[in-house]
């Protein structure tokens, strides 16, 4: 009886267990572990989708906040100095609107986790895309396509009339294609939505805004 | 011995636990409560997060001419007097001054030249009848008042009693009551401009529909 009954619990009686459902604890932890795992998918998803701090569209951020930067610093020059009433038109439309773009462009980076500069070489990001530098010829490091150099913003802060009103149209025309030079790269990486919308308005907008510096220029003869 | 027992116990064991209804019914109770949380959250972000264009146009009675009729909205600054394709403007070349739209409300006609330029940087102009009655002007004016990217003027020859405007849209109404308004300024106003960023201070208040021809000042 000692030898068999050991046996006999063992083998001989898988008594049923008593149904007693899921313990309650375990359904506990189960709902709990399943809310977790919603939740980091949840937080996941939209950092992994949000743009690396190579990408085109970080590159175009910082490159266009620093490219914008100057456009506006020029815009309120001839704001500040001209008297000639449609070139303090355009000037301020391009200083404000600008400088507007610049704030969404750095609350892009926030939003990304990403810092607004980067130790990589201002245009890094352009020369990784389809259309590095249409028109040929690497710019020199640290500059962007169109910019004014150091000299020719001293000569605009310097003139004066009609000599201010020529210089400033000139540089901002030349501003202008480089940064739509800029903004057809960022346009060929095929960039997040939000991106694509602002570049494809500073696109349309800029070029409307060489139009007018043409007519300007004209008029000026 | 070892096997008769465990015949009979076989036999006897298979007794069915009863159904634990209550359990049954409150887990059904929170899945359902669950799902329809889920469910709901899900609705209202994709509902919130419809884009702006794809709410305006689903407005009864809005006209969408930035899909159907892009080339007339090009963004040129042309001085003098421009002729547009839809009155009043819904977009196209304009003065290079903007008619200040910081919630600004005209007492009279102003130029579409530069009203148009005020849309480009994303304000929606609502319009009126010069014959709109005091109160229905009063109601309308609570939508624009101190609301920047927006401005309000009266308007000649309207084709009904209100019109509002932004780049590319429009939407006609009868009554300043009707909530279609509120509806197309929410979806249209700042969104709907192309130049993004734009401001609305520092453009003209003055009224007349004649544009402001720039001269450039002689002098210095």
């Amino acid at each position: 009886m000692v030898d068999t009954a050991p046996t006999d619990d063992l083998t001989a009686t898988p008594a049923p267990p008593v149904r007693r459902g899921t313990p309650s604890w375990v359904a506990a932890v189960a709902c709990a572990l399943a809310l977790a795992v919603g939740i980091s998918i949840g937080i996941l998803i939209p950092i992994l989708r949000a743009p690396g701090d190579t990408s085109a569209e970080a590159g175009f951020a910082r490159a266009m906040s620093t490219h914008h930067a100057q456009a506006v610093a020029m815009a309120m020059r001839a704001y500040a100095g001209s008297a000639d009433a449609d070139v303090t038109t355009v000037a301020l439309d391009i200083a404000l609107s600008q400088q507007g773009q610049i704030g969404m462009m750095q609350a892009w980076l926030r939003q990304w986790n990403l810092s607004p500069t980067s130790r990589e070489p201002a245009m890094a990001w352009m020369d990784r895309t389809d259309m590095n530098h249409a028109g040929g010829g690497t710019p020199p490091a640290g500059s962007m396509p169109g910019m004014a150099t150091r000299e020719e913003l001293d000569a605009l802060n310097q003139a004066t009339g009609a000599e201010l009103d020529r210089l400033f149209c000139e540089l901002m025309i030349r501003h202008h294609q480089g940064g739509i030079s800029m903004v057809d790269a960022v346009l060929a990486a095929d960039p997040e939505p939000e991106v694509r919308v602002l570049a494809q308005s500073m696109r349309n907008t800029q070029q409307a805004d060489i139009n007018a510096l043409r007519d300007i220029l004209t008029r000026l003869g | 011995m070892i096997s008769q027992s465990r015949n009979r116990r076989r036999r006897v064991v298979p007794v069915k636990p009863p159904r634990p209804w209550g359990a049954i019914g409150l887990w059904t109770g929170v899945g359902l409560v669950a799902a329809l949380i889920v469910g709901y959250t899900a609705f209202a972000a994709w509902r919130g997060s419809r884009p702006w264009n794809d709410r305006l146009t689903s407005l009864a009675g809005v006209t969408d001419y930035a899909s159907t009729k892009p080339p007339w909205l090009t963004n040129n600054h042309k001085s003098g007097p421009l002729t547009y394709e839809v009155q009043p403007s819904v977009g196209g070349d304009h003065n290079g001054t903007w008619q200040n739209c910081s919630g600004d409300i005209y007492d009279a006609p102003i130029a579409a030249e530069h009203a148009t330029h005020s849309m480009e940087h994303g304000a929606v102009w609502v319009t009126h009848r010069p014959d709109l009655p005091a109160d229905q002007v009063a109601v309308l004016s609570r939508h624009v008042r101190g609301v920047d990217f927006m401005l309000m003027s009266p308007q000649e020859n309207l084709d009904a009693p209100i019109s509002l405007q932004a780049w590319g849209y429009r939407l006609t109404v009868e009554d300043a009551d009707d909530q279609r308004i509120p509806d197309f300024i929410g979806a249209a106003r700042v969104n709907a401009g192309p130049e993004q960023g734009a401001a609305c201070s520092g453009g003209i208040t003055a009224t007349g529909t004649t544009p402001r021809e720039l001269q450039p000042q002689q002098g210095n």
